[in-house]
């Protein structure tokens, strides 16, 4: 997940990194920034262990119903206010409201006490998620999928301006895990992946993105990219209401995608072809769901009725445009009428193809927050791969969301860029970047 | 905290020795455990009777163990009572030998008509660590701490994860190893280094730096020595006792406080004796300021890196590797760049091999290079001479210094999983 271990001299401090996204660097979701500005109260190691970030130490009791979580001492936002229990929990607060998994957050001295109704035992997990992270609880994010920000938080940057689309971030001087070594980060939103890359041909930009599909082209291209293990999830979700209330004709449109054509065609091989939510390098059980395409099964599944025109939208790239149109034309050789909507105008949808970040390596919590992702927000209490195992199966034999590939992270970096890595859910650790020509 | 660990520690300097602990494979009889796991639970679904038993790889197993691993399974379902056979039967047991990043998976789909159903059995999975040296060089490294041992002592299994490693010294009674916020001092006992004490805690409540670094440095006696971090400063040092049961590390102790005293980096020999350099360290950054006790009446620039080199004219000649990259050489109160370091990475330590000139500068790589290296460099003027090809390491050099006796030098290695490794490189002449 890092840039080939390269010789060094050691990081130079200063200097201002130019970064350049496709999406909305304030994004709730994936966002670029909130990593950036906000920690969790744990976070996930490359093992897939959550391990002490904001909290220190943290124990369960009464069957993992209640659980204590002990701050780290000394931690203030980039305000200079002192974190506290108190605002730990209002943050928590504000960011889950009614869907947080516990029943009841509550601040005792210096601990953060969570109950729930139901056993948490992923919880440690849980809160090292990007939705999860905490703010301070003047600044709290109003909506659950983007932020009005500016927020504060204890991370490594602070932010310090928004202007026509720059978002400027500074280095945090105080922050408890240490000052990162660039000074500032500018951060472009909404500018194509053409436009990034010939930014950072002509030296504009220091890091941009690069879409799985687009990894080969990168590579031709001698760019110097940073690429994350299959940590993306192609999916496609499908409503479970009206024509599709009926199982079989959900099954029907499981059995009529062709992956290996998305792999091939529209992904350029660059991911891994699924039929499970988790990937086989965390389970080793994947290749008990079938990927394989039987358009027969389908058509015989779908018994002759003539279903009404269904609508396929995505919220993605061109890349993702593409494989909409690739899914409908393959529904459509099994007897559904599919159409894929305008994308950027909102409508009612059948069917979504979506893209889920795994958030964790950890099979468990990681299998738990994919569920979550779309509404089923139940405690996985199974650990031990059959027990993963039956609860993927039970998920999946509801065909309300088809598993498709697995797809890579990466970043393309400039040559000033030092010490690039990435997370295990593949974003970039930035607050290790430093920059070569650093003053 | 006083630690009773349970194995013992020993300094293995045959390079490898200690990463390859484990093996890629489980001798066979490692494999009837879960084999007689699997066949249960096959059993149970199934019950007595006769099944079609086909078995794939999809793991790392070697393809040689397969017949093993199908005798072992077959044995064990015929003690429950399903004979397995390679022919058609209107059941079927079809065995994958999978595996994920943490273990091997074996997995069983029972198929019983139309119904299949699925058992599994989890079986611990290590990976296989060899290192990799080059016999052909000048310049030869040997593995002086692997991770694995590192990874097993409490010091570095701390909440944190896998804090970095900072620096090791070895003294005559025992091994102090150093990592960001805590020292282990292990007890030196006849078999090797074994027990010891954890000393927690050390840096100060300012803010770390993410690029650390610390020192340990030692008294000539043996008995004493100084820990220093950013913000801190630690006195330690070894009380021999006469009791034959005194609980381990108990001779060992340590007093810290926050400090912003200069570092000692260097003692150097003089006509009058022999004088100990000190440089201010800058604490929120990984770099010295420049500012250096006693004033050696020139102004330094900040640097990253010092030593001491023998000069024919002079006796001696401080090398600075300053944070802009540029290297430049003290000799007397003049203070010159040092040309031929282009390839110079920020980390360098004299080595006093005996050959040429009798010592040359061991230097980490630049940013240029594919991987990390260590070359050695002789300075017969002003500029570097190559003196050795580039030894590669197994991963990013983050600390180097000489060893007491000038023969050596040891680095930190950190591999790209975050684990660290120790390797003493010396030289032999060509």
């Amino acid at each position: 997940m890092a840039l080939p271990a390269a010789a060094r001299t050691r990081p130079h401090y200063g200097g201002t990194l130019r970064v350049e996204v496709e999406g909305d660097a304030w994004t709730l979701r994936g966002g670029l920034a909130r990593r950036l500005i906000l920690d969790g109260l744990t976070r996930m190691d490359a093992d897939g262990v959550a391990r002490p970030a904001l909290a220190v130490r943290w124990e369960s009791e009464n069957n993992d119903h209640r659980w204590q979580f002990w701050l780290r001492p000394g931690v203030h936002f980039s305000d200079g206010s002192a974190l506290t229990s108190s605002a730990v929990v209002d943050s928590l607060t504000g960011a889950c409201g009614a869907t947080c998994p516990w029943t009841e957050v509550h601040a005792v001295g210096s601990t953060v006490v969570f109950t729930g109704d139901s056993p948490l035992p992923n919880l440690p997990a849980l809160l090292a998620g990007d939705d999860l992270l905490i703010a301070h609880p003047g600044s709290i994010p109003s909506g659950p999928t983007s932020i009005t920000g500016p927020f504060l938080g204890t991370g490594a940057f602070q932010p310090v301006g928004l202007s026509s689309g720059v978002l400027t971030l500074a280095a945090n001087d105080s922050c408890w895990q240490g000052r990162p070594f660039v000074d500032k980060i500018e951060i472009v939103g909404h500018k194509s992946i053409r436009d990034q890359w010939l930014d950072l041909s002509v030296g504009r930009a220091d890091l941009v993105e690069v879409p799985a599909e687009q990894l080969r082209q990168a590579r031709e291209q001698h760019l110097t990219v940073a690429v994350s293990p299959p940590i993306e999830l192609l999916a496609l979700a499908v409503a479970d209401g009206g024509f599709l209330a009926n199982p079989n004709l959900r099954a029907a449109i499981a059995l009529a995608v062709d992956r290996g054509a998305l792999s091939n065609v529209i992904f350029q091989k660059q991911g891994e072809i699924a039929a499970s939510l988790l990937p086989s390098a965390l389970t080793g059980y994947s290749f008990l769901f079938s990927a394989e395409r039987d358009l027969d099964k389908a058509r015989e599944l779908r018994g002759g009725l003539t279903p009404p025109p269904l609508t396929l939208s995505t919220d993605g790239g061109a890349a993702m445009q593409l494989a909409a149109q690739r899914i409908a034309l393959n529904l459509r050789e099994a007897g559904f009428n599919v159409q894929v909507a305008d994308p950027g105008r909102p409508q009612h949808t059948d069917l979504v193809l979506l893209r889920l970040t795994l958030a964790s390596n950890q099979p468990r919590a990681g299998l738990e927050l994919l569920m979550r992702a779309v509404g089923v927000a139940t405690p996985i209490q199974e650990s031990d791969p059959a027990g993963l195992y039956r609860v993927e199966r039970e998920f999946l034999e509801t065909h309300t969301l088809i598993p498709l590939l697995y797809l890579p992270r990466a970043y393309a970096a400039g040559g000033r860029v030092r010490d690039l890595r990435l997370s295990p859910d593949g974003a970039p650790l930035l607050a290790g970047v430093s920059l070569e020509d650093a003053p | 905290m006083k630690l009773g660990w349970p194995i013992a520690v020993v300094l293995i300097v045959a390079s490898g020795l200690v990463g390859q602990a484990a093996s890629a494979a489980p001798a066979p009889s490692q494999w009837e455990q879960p084999a007689a796991s699997l066949a249960e639970q096959i059993a149970g679904i199934l019950g007595p009777g006769q099944a079609h038993l086909a078995i794939r790889n999809l793991s790392t197993v070697p393809s040689e163990e397969i017949p093993a691993i199908r005798l072992a399974l077959e044995q064990d379902l015929k003690a429950h009572g399903v004979l397995a056979s390679g022919v058609e039967s209107a059941n079927s047991i079809r065995v994958t030998l999978s595996e994920n990043l943490r273990e091997r998976l074996w997995v069983a789909e029972v198929i019983e008509g139309s119904e299949t159903r699925v058992a599994m059995v989890e079986i611990q999975h290590f990976q296989n660590q060899v290192s990799a040296a080059s016999a052909k060089m000048l310049l030869r490294k040997e593995r002086f701490l692997g991770p694995y041992v590192l990874d097993s002592l409490p010091c570095f299994s701390s909440p944190d994860g896998k804090p970095p490693l900072l620096a090791v010294a070895e003294r005559p009674h025992g091994l102090l190893i150093l990592k960001q916020g805590c020292l282990l001092a292990l007890d030196r006992k006849p078999s090797g280094f074994f027990d010891g004490r954890t000393f927690d805690n050390l840096a100060s409540t300012q803010a770390q730096t993410r690029d650390s670094r610390g020192l340990i440095v030692t008294d000539a006696d043996g008995d004493g020595f100084l820990v220093l971090l950013p913000g801190t400063e630690c006195a330690g040092s070894y009380t021999t006792s006469s009791e034959p049961d005194r609980p381990p590390g108990e001779g060992w102790s340590l007093h810290c406080h926050p400090s912003d005293d200069p570092w000692p980096i260097l003692t150097a020999g003089t006509p009058k004796g022999p004088i100990q350099l000190k440089a201010f360290y800058n604490a929120a950054r990984n770099y010295f300021t420049g500012i250096v006790t006693p004033s050696l009446n020139v102004d330094l620039p900040p640097f990253y890196s010092e030593a001491v080199l023998p000069r024919p004219a002079s006796g001696a000649a401080l090398l600075i590797g300053g944070i802009d990259g540029k290297v430049q050489i003290l000799e007397g109160t003049s203070l010159k760049p040092v040309a031929g370091t282009r390839d110079w990475g920020s980390d360098f330590a004299v080595l006093n091999s005996g050959c040429g000139a009798g010592a040359q500068i061991l230097v980490s790589g630049s940013g240029e290079a594919a991987s990390d290296s260590l070359r050695a460099f002789e300075l017969p003027a002003q500029e570097a001479v190559p003196a050795s090809a580039p030894l590669a390491m197994d991963g990013t050099v983050t600390a180097l210094w000489t060893a007491p006796d000038g023969k050596s030098v040891f680095a930190v290695v950190r591999g790209a999983a975050d684990q660290y490794e120790v390797d003493r490189v010396t030289a032999s002449c060509n």
